[in-house]
């Protein structure tokens, strides 16, 4: 209905048709947020009297740092005229103070104002014999929410510590025999087999008389034994027929078998000898350690990493197709915070911190990380209580001024 | 001709009584067929095509659809312009068509070149238009939900996805075939899905691609006609089935043979019901919901269409399977019905007034009965016009009409009528025969039809300005000047016709005309008054000039708006959430918000949207949501002295205690206006036009920096276009050549993987569900795993056959725009600023002088201005230029009544007279100044100069009569009280209701008949007191002879 009221405001349609109120007053509208005086130098203007002191954070080409400037009246004092000093108190407690140095142009703050810049600050001055005092909050990224509220946002929040940290690589690859293990076992002369003990997957030890052959040339029986023990997997002979240079049978043992991971180029260099390795297959999983990698035979572009495996109960059946989570790196890291735990604020990471009612980013320093935890190398003291669950909602929260309905 | 008109219409008595009949049934038929309405439609021409491109995202959306779209749509004819949006999965072009174009027309043009835009679009693309509707449009909505212990047919609850099917196939269908519903939009839960999850490892044993998995469902899924036979003689037709059906025919389908044995799906995949990757969710009171709303089509009559929706939907509702319901939750009927109740209201109430004034002071029931058949008649004439113009029955088009008006013209003839009749009667001792009857009642009415024609004629005449209005003051006003016109103009005809017609037929018998106690009160009392008003004419004079300035001091302490808020009743409720926020964190932020809302008390129900609907009329991103509250009638609060404002203030307090969510306040109908109209809802707009939205963006901050210190600059924003978190996975093209591998494959792959690749229909009796190949939900949503995502390559034949995604592709996650913008087919930015304490002309012209000799573009790049300033330029200069025009019309028909300079020019002080009242009104009742308040003074001037009229001319034919000035002064002035104090009494009294109702819809209403009431008593009084002293002023040198 009343469609860009707000803005038609000084609509003249009456004024016009009625000749009557040429002079409608613009409205004026209060400003809606306390605003900040800032002086000549883009600083925050400290008033006592007619001293002035001009309090700004530069933070163009160099670390942020404070520099400050006096007045009297309109008059720019000479900074050696007067000293001043800087207290921040930031959320939690921590303070950090700030003596001020002469640089000829102005007053110099020792030290980086760190990130974020959000905290009480207690300003100290003096000038000619007299003293004076400010105190006002400046605050960024700081979220202020009850624990009632906090509870029914489900903001979960965890104590930031020491971690160990598991970096995995998911490969794929197969299982294969121990070529060892698998015997082909032909005949040494050629002849009539005789007999065949073992059938197809009956279970024979080294040693086993397997077959007998009556050999062409000299009509002599002679007797194969079992190479190895094992299972029958193959067999192309039945008695009376002729041996020649076939394969007989084969007998393998999958009592111990090869995992062959496929690398490739790309993580070759992440992969060792010796690395632990979380073998599954559907619901089985089974660990052990790289053995060797094996670059093959320069027809294809990835290397085997070949991993023994144990095999009692034959579960692992050659040719089966399997993942394997190779651990590529665990250390210790003195703070980690939950992955889940990050968010975008500017260009920052950072992870919002808990203080009683007040939630406040911490912009972070990141290091390694697996599938849960980030290393922080800086930003964030052990034991903070950091927010997992929902931090989305904070940002989201401190950034929503910005959030608009264009259609 | 009028004398000619009078003698036939009382000649003819009879005869005109039955046209007059005969045109009130047409008028009692057109009513039925007058669309009704809450306000009148402000939405301007315009058609929506939208493209949805699911997985698109908002740069490949505008690339590969707005742009074709756009530039096939560029010159159709009466094209005003375009504007588009491109979003994720989603290009919406809004062409917007000149005022007047037929809408079906329009809609047909552009129907022609989608058909050839089909083929320049990717494929499977469909550019579809939006329904055929207006702001007005949404009339109905409903939830669907499920009774706590529902159980469906195999036991388990009812979940979104079983609610969106039953909205789909059971309510959708059956809604859509009422009258006059254009589309039935779906919001909120999953459309159900058939999906088959392939697990990549099991694909990779098998050697099998996903894309393997998808195109063995599409050749395993059909059913086909094999035409016929006829053994015996007799026909047999030939099919064979293959559809789909149950879940174990889909795991059935052989994807290979891998040695002797056949991959079924089963071996690879889960076959589950999954949902849709949705871009709009639901939600009610706290719980997520199936929305259903109701499109009107354009130009039906919305309480109609809505009372349709409601009974069908309770019909439905019986069809629905148990513990399901459907539940109206919004219903425009309510509205609709509360604010014509409230225009009823205020007619009937300013009727009976006007009745009872005219019984008092004419002191002849039938003369007042006479006079009191012109309202219904004439309604019945507005009627039939408002028909057959296009105009329907609603608040503005309603609101201005007021029966005193209507019956002024009647009243000054049947006022003169009965006074003539009753001293004829006492000259002729006795009842008067027939014809000397119709000769008084032809002198007594031609007589005064002049001054009344004229002046009614006057008040009609200064509506004219109001059609110079355009955009959306235009749509806003016009109706409400064609009512009133249509009415006045009726009346008027009448006031020849069947008044006179009337008059001779009924005004038989004896004619008391006693000059009732009262007027002969008023009489007593006025009589010193005028005579002392004479004397100290100078005086007099200097008072009114003096009250005059007072009041248009007055003026400027008044506030301003546009026109007064029309209160719905329900609030409509944007809850804002930054860019890049997910839809299901969006709908937990909801849910939150909403379960805080019904916390209140007047709350009766609370309901949302988010996102994009089905059809997306209002394509919202996922982290904005409307949410509509519905309160309790005033009446059930638990405080009945607190206001909706301080509802909304307590409102507003609670909902920004909730982390992450910023709002908008507006109301359900002022919200669909403000989306549909959406130009730049700021004083100034500059809008910059280019390539590279980087440049764009850039030269926008430059913009802004060059606004900003500006006198009077505020709220200096630059659109904000960017925000939208993006995976990107980029190939490496040399990596790729290696493995043999083509970009296409990997995207197709990622996309299949990720998005989903629809891989046929499921039939379930009518219903269709669409299958859906993708990644289980747990790989899905995990980077770290799509990393690892096995690509099939076969360029090693000894090799494992596969190479992980991030051997070929690099994933990055980096900010992108979320929205690209387009005027005209090119990309903008708009910087919007509001001025304060500043005029906006100088203001503007400023702005760009600044921009152009400061803002440094690319080639190619250009500036434009828009925004509210513009209207507001335009509405300030037609009126400008018509109002005077107007004015200065009214005054040469004065002049060309009275031929003289001078009488024409007393009656037109009565104008500025009668505004003072109206001021004085406003600022008495705390009012601001609106285009209402201004109608109302339009209003205002028309009964001044009718007053001044009806006066004078008499005054004048004394004089003529040679009577002496003073004399002439004094004996017209008292004759001319009665009807004076009639026409005015009538005119204010009639709006008397609706300046004091407080009903919804009263506000828009309120000023305009504060305005009038209040200037009618002082145009009233001055012209009763100032007007004789005015007119002894400037007639002094007469008073010599």
């Amino acid at each position: 209905m009343s469609i860009r009221s707000r803005y038609l405001r000084k609509v003249p349609i009456v004024a016009m048709c009625l000749v009557l109120a040429q002079g409608l007053s613009a409205q004026e509208h209060e400003h809606e947020e306390g605003e900040v005086e800032t002086g000549r130098h883009g600083g925050r203007l400290l008033e006592d009297g007619d001293f002035t002191v001009e309090l700004a954070i530069f933070e163009q080409g160099v670390p942020p740092e404070y520099r400050a400037w006096a007045f009297t009246g309109d008059q720019e004092l000479s900074p050696d005229d007067w000293r001043m000093s800087v207290q921040l108190t930031r959320l939690g407690g921590q303070t950090d103070d700030f003596t001020f140095s002469n640089t000829g142009e102005y007053l110099l703050g020792s030290g980086i104002v760190e990130e974020p810049h959000s905290f009480d600050v207690r300003v100290s001055a003096s000038y000619q014999g007299r003293e004076f005092n400010w105190e006002y909050e400046s605050y960024e990224g700081r979220v202020l929410m009850s624990a009632d509220l906090a509870e029914a946002m489900d903001i979960g929040v965890r104590v930031a510590g020491e971690q160990t940290l598991h970096q995995t690589l998911l490969l794929y690859g197969k299982i294969s025999p121990d070529p060892k293990l698998v015997s082909h076992i032909t005949a040494r002369y050629p002849g009539l087999i005789q007999s065949v003990m073992p059938s197809l997957g009956d279970a024979v030890s080294q040693g086993d008389l397997i077959v007998t052959i009556e050999a062409n040339d000299s009509l002599q029986t002679y007797e194969i034994h079992a190479p190895i023990s094992g299972i029958v997997v193959d067999s192309h002979a039945n008695p009376g027929e002729f041996a020649g240079d076939q394969h007989l049978l084969t007998v393998a043992n999958y009592q111990n078998v090869w995992a062959d991971l496929n690398v490739f180029p790309g993580e070759a260099q992440r992969i060792k000898s010796g690395q632990e390795v979380e073998l599954r297959m559907g619901e089985l999983t089974a660990n052990s350690t790289i053995r060797y990698l094996n670059p093959g035979e320069g027809l294809s572009p990835h290397v085997l990493a070949r991993v023994p495996l144990s095999n009692p109960d034959l579960t692992w059946t050659p040719g089966l197709l399997i993942e394997a989570d190779v651990t590529v790196g665990e250390f210790e890291v003195a703070l980690a915070v939950e992955t889940n735990a990050l968010q975008t604020f500017r260009d920052w990471q950072v992870v919002f911190i808990q203080i009683g009612d007040s939630f406040e980013i911490r912009p972070v320093e990141l290091g390694r990380s697996d599938a849960r935890f980030t290393e922080v190398l800086s930003g964030l003291n052990p034991g903070d209580r950091y927010v997992v669950e929902n931090s989305y909602l904070l940002k989201a929260d401190l950034e929503k001024s910005g959030a608009v309905h264009d259609h | 001709m009028i004398n000619f008109i009078l003698r036939s219409s009382i000649d003819q008595r009879w005869l005109v009584l039955a046209i007059v009949f005969a045109l009130s049934l047409l008028g009692a038929w057109n009513y039925q067929q007058l669309p009704i309405d809450a306000v009148p439609d402000i939405t301007n021409v315009q058609v929506q095509v939208n493209t949805e491109a699911p997985g698109y995202s908002p740069l490949e959306t505008e690339q590969r659809i707005t742009f074709p779209v756009e530039t096939g749509l560029a010159g159709l004819p009466n094209l005003a312009y375009t504007r588009s949006l491109s979003r994720y999965g989603l290009s919406q072009v809004t062409v917007v068509f000149d005022e007047g174009t037929d809408i079906y027309f329009a809609r047909n043009l552009i129907n022609e070149r989608l058909g050839v835009l089909r083929s320049q679009l990717p494929d499977g693309l469909e550019p579809e238009m939006g329904p055929i509707s207006t702001g007005l449009g949404e009339i109905f909505m409903y939830t669907v939900s499920a009774l706590p212990n529902a159980i469906q047919a195999d036991g388990s609850a009812y979940d979104s996805t079983a609610l969106r099917e039953i909205q789909d196939w059971i309510i959708r269908p059956q809604l859509m075939l009422v009258d006059g519903v254009n589309e039935i939009n779906s919001a909120g839960g999953f459309e159900k899905q058939f999906h088959v999850t392939p697990d990549p490892s099991k694909l990779l044993r098998w050697n099998i691609g996903i894309q393997e998995v998808v195109e063995a469902l599409r050749n395993n899924n059909s059913n086909r006609g094999a035409g016929y036979i006829e053994p015996n003689g007799q026909q047999l037709l030939v099919r064979s089935t293959g559809q789909l059906q149950t879940f174990e025919d889909i795991e059935n389908v052989t994807l290979a043979i891998r040695g002797d044995v056949p991959i079924r799906i089963a071996d690879v995949a889960e076959v589950s019901i999954g949902s849709q990757l949705r871009t709009g969710a639901a939600t009610r009171d706290g719980v997520e919901t199936v929305l259903g709303t109701a499109f009107m089509l354009m130009g039906e009559n919305t309480r109609t269409v809505a009372r349709d929706v409601a009974v069908k939907l309770k019909e439905v509702n019986a069809t629905l399977p148990n513990g399901v319901v459907a539940e109206a939750v919004y219903d425009r009927t309510i509205l609709v019905d509360k604010t014509i109740r409230t225009v009823q209201r205020n007619l009937v109430g300013g009727a009976i007034l006007v009745i009872t004034v005219l019984f008092l002071l004419l002191g002849n029931i039938r003369a007042a009965i006479i006079t009191m058949a012109v309202i219904p008649i004439s309604m019945l004439g507005t009627f039939t016009g408002m028909v057959s113009f296009g105009v329907s029955a609603n608040l503005m088009s309603l609101g201005a009409l007021d029966f005193g008006l209507i019956v002024d013209g009647g009243v000054i003839i049947v006022e003169n009528s009965v006074r003539r009749l009753a001293e004829a009667q006492k000259q002729n001792k006795g009842l008067l025969s027939r014809e000397q009857r119709l000769q008084v009642v032809f002198d007594a009415t031609n007589e005064v039809i002049r001054p009344s024609l004229f002046g009614v004629g006057i008040i009609t005449f200064v509506y004219l300005p109001i059609f110079a209005l355009s955009g959306i003051e235009g749509k806003m006003f016009h109706p409400m000047a064609i009512t009133v016109i249509l009415a006045l103009s009726t009346a008027m005809i009448l006031s020849f016709t069947l008044i006179p017609a009337a008059l001779a037929l009924f005004m038989t018998g004896k004619i008391s005309e006693q000059e009732n106690i009262l007027i002969r009160a008023l009489k007593w009392a006025y009589h010193p008054v005028l005579v002392l008003s004479l004397k100290l004419r100078w005086l007099v004079l200097t008072v009114a000039a003096g009250l005059v300035g007072f009041c248009i001091l007055l003026t400027g302490s008044l506030g301003s708006e546009f026109i007064p808020q029309l209160d719905e009743g329900d609030i409509a409720m944007h809850a804002l959430r930054i860019p890049g926020t997910g839809l299901e964190q969006a709908v937990r932020m909801q849910l939150a918000l909403e379960e805080r809302i019904a916390r209140f008390p007047e709350v009766e129900k609370v309901f949302s949207k988010i996102g994009t609907p089905e059809v997306a009329t209002d394509p919202m991103p996922p982290g904005v949501a409307d949410t509509f509250l519905m309160l309790k009638p005033r009446d059930e609060w638990q405080d009945s002295n607190k206001t909706k404002a301080d509802f909304l203030a307590e409102l507003e307090k609670a909902v920004m205690e909730l982390p992450g969510n910023n709002y908008e306040f507006t109301q359900p109908i002022e919200m669909r206006f403000n989306e549909l109209i959406s130009g730049v809802r700021a004083d100034l707009g500059i809008k910059v036009f280019g390539d590279d939205l980087e440049q764009l963006l850039l030269s926008a901050t430059q913009v802004q920096a060059i606004i900003e210190p500006i006198q009077g600059a505020t709220d200096v924003q630059v659109e904000q276009l960017t925000g939208l978190p993006i995976l990107t996975v980029v190939p490496k093209r040399e990596v790729l050549a290696r493995y043999g591998i083509n970009v296409s494959d990997l995207q197709s792959l990622v996309a299949t993987a990720m998005g989903g690749e629809t891989a046929g229909l499921i039939y379930e009796g009518d219903r269709r569900f669409e299958l859906i190949v993708r990644l289980p939900e747990e790989l899905r949503t995990n980077v770290h795993r799509l990393e690892r995502l096995p690509v099939p390559t076969s360029s090693f034949i000894d090799g494992p056959g596969y190479v992980p995604l991030s051997e070929i592709a690099t994933i990055e996650s980096s900010i992108s725009p979320n929205q690209v913008n387009r005027e005209n087919g090119k990309r903008r930015i708009v910087i919007t600023a509001n001025i304060r304490g500043r005029d906006l002309g100088s203001f503007v012209a400023e702005a760009k002088q600044r921009i152009q000799s400061q803002l440094q573009l690319p080639p190619g790049y250009y500036v434009e201005y828009g925004g509210t300033f513009q209207q507001l330029e335009s509405a300030r200069d037609r009126l400008t230029l018509v109002v005077p025009i107007t004015l200065l019309l009214i005054f040469g028909i004065l002049l060309m009544v009275f031929s003289s300079f001078k009488d024409a020019l007393i009656i037109f002080t009565g104008i500025p007279l009668a505004l003072t009242g109206g001021v004085m009104a406003l600022w008495f009742r705390g009012m601001p100044l609106s285009i209402s308040a201004g109608v109302g003074f339009i209003a205002l001037s028309g009964v001044a100069v009718l007053n001044g009229l009806i006066m004078l001319s008499f005054i004048r034919r004394l004089v003529e009569e040679k009577k002496d000035l003073v004399t002439a002064i004094v004996e017209g002035a008292m004759t001319r009280l009665r009807p004076v104090l009639m026409t005015a009494l009538v005119a204010s009294l009639g709006f008397i209701p609706m300046a004091l109702n407080t009903n919804i819809g009263a506000e828009v209403q309120r000023p305009l008949a504060t305005v009038v009431i209040g200037g009618i008593i002082s145009s009233t009084l001055l012209t009763l007191i100032v007007l004789p002293a005015f007119y002894r002023i400037v007639h002094w040198r007469e008073i010599r002879r």
